[in-house]
């Protein structure tokens, strides 16, 4: 009570609606008027005193004023709007979300742009990765059918090697006849196994087509014998092809015949003829 | 004019009207008000001309700022008067308004001292009258100088030579004295 009588004799009260306060001293005065209800009791009488004062003091404006000024606010675009906000700052609130909206539609452009160019590029390197998966693949299946060739070429190639050690395989060269007197061929029978094989890599003999092939024979005294039909290609995948089993061979014979074979060898296509050595 | 135009609408129903930018309001508080909102800006700026339209400013601004003010912390009119006031001491401060009127300085000076002989605007008022013979005239200088004519408390010290605290205590016996005049 006290100190809010001291409060009210000091003066400030009197400053404060005349304008004179700075805003914390202002604060002040209006946190004591919330505190104190004769504080602001006292307020009030100062104000509506100061009110009528200035009301004994009133100039008349020109009658035309009124009018003016009320054209004026009625024409502000602030009368359509009914809420309680300063029309000035919702103005200028708008303007700056717009602003800010136009600044987050140019980052999601951005963005986009960035992300399809991103898009873009990965397919890029998604597809040559693919190509190259491809590629190597090819490669890989290359490789290892070169090396299945080689491994088996080095078996046969091992199988001719030894060959010479075993007496009873018999390396039987065929020559060429008249019908192509160029063409020769080699043929390894084992006599005691009955083994036959011809040699891919020593056969010299022109690419058959595609209704016919060689038939090997074999004559066995003098009667011929059905070995088994091949085909000569430029690119051999053997070396050494197994033919069927005979026993008691004198000479080998090739001769050209339908696709399949013939029960008897057709013997003016016979091409190639070797008699076994003793 | 009257001192006060009886309107019968209360303070808080106006003040809601305003801030839901009811624009009768304007036209009730004008109809209450721009004679003492105008009898403060043409002490301040005596040019007619210039002093309508500083209230014109003053309506505009009270139109678009209805709602910052806060009725907890004072009047409306303590809030329009204020308004008022800063928008027209901002002009004569305003540095095309000191070079309109640099050859009307002595004319304000004359005005200045006529208001200290207690020759006002409505000096012919009975009201004024009544009021000025119960109003101290050291008492009624310096309120005049603070409430009209756009000086701080401060500098009517410096201008009348007197302490501060003489100025704040003169203030407030004026304003006593008003308060038992209007009652």
């Amino acid at each position: 009570m006290e100190e809010a009588r001291v409060y009210i004799e000091s003066g400030i009260l009197e400053l404060f609606v005349l304008g004179q306060l700075n805003a914390q001293e202002q604060a002040e005065v209006e946190s004591m008027a919330a505190k104190y209800p004769e504080v602001k009791q006292e307020l009030e009488a100062i104000e509506i005193a100061m009110e009528q004062y200035a009301l004994l003091h009133a100039v008349s404006p020109s009658e035309k004023l009124g009018e003016k000024i009320m054209s004026h606010i009625s024409l502000d675009p602030a009368t359509r709007i009914t809420l309680p906000v300063s029309p000035l700052a919702s103005e200028i609130n708008n303007q700056q979300k717009i602003r800010t909206l136009r600044f987050a539609l140019a980052a999601c452009i951005a963005l986009l742009a960035i992300s399809v160019a991103a898009l873009f590029s990965t397919r890029n390197a998604l597809r040559t990765a693919k190509d190259q998966i491809a590629e190597l693949s090819v490669n890989n299946q290359k490789y290892t059918s070169t090396v299945n060739y080689m491994r088996s070429e080095n078996e046969d190639l091992r199988k001719i090697a030894d060959m010479k050690s075993d007496p009873d395989w018999k390396a039987v060269k065929l020559a060429g006849t008249a019908m192509d007197p160029k063409a020769s061929m080699m043929v390894y029978w084992h006599v005691s196994g009955k083994h036959v094989m011809m040699d891919n890599s020593k056969t010299v003999l022109p690419a058959n087509d595609n209704i016919h092939q060689y038939q090997l024979w074999a004559l066995v005294n003098g009667k011929p014998v059905d070995l088994g039909v091949f085909d000569v290609r430029k690119d051999h995948s053997k070396i050494l092809v197994n033919m069927k089993d005979i026993a008691g061979a004198q000479t080998f014979a090739v001769t050209l015949e339908k696709k399949g074979g013939s029960p008897t060898p057709t013997l003016d296509k016979m091409i190639v003829a070797g008699n076994v050595s003793i | 004019m009257a001192p006060a135009k009886k309107i019968s609408i209360s303070e808080d129903e106006l003040v809601s009207k305003l801030k839901s930018q009811d624009t009768t309001a304007v036209r009730t508080l004008y109809e209450m008000y721009s004679g003492a909102l105008m009898g403060i800006i043409s002490r301040i700026i005596p040019q007619t001309e210039l002093a309508e339209d500083l209230l014109q400013e003053t309506f505009v601004k009270i139109w678009h700022s209805a709602a910052s003010y806060d009725s907890s912390k004072g009047r409306l009119f303590t809030w329009m008067m204020n308004i008022a006031r800063n928008l027209s001491i901002d002009k004569v401060r305003s540095r095309d308004f000191r070079n309109a009127v640099k050859n009307q300085d002595i004319e304000n000076n004359v005005d200045f001292i006529d208001s200290q002989k207690e020759i006002t605007f409505n000096a012919d008022l009975l009201g004024i009258k009544e009021m000025v013979n119960s109003l101290k005239p050291e008492y009624r200088t310096v309120l005049d100088m603070v409430y009209f004519k756009g000086y701080t408390h401060v500098e009517a010290a410096e201008e009348l030579n007197l302490p501060l605290g003489t100025v704040k205590t003169r203030i407030r016996m004026a304003v006593g004295e008003l308060r038992k005049y209007f009652n």
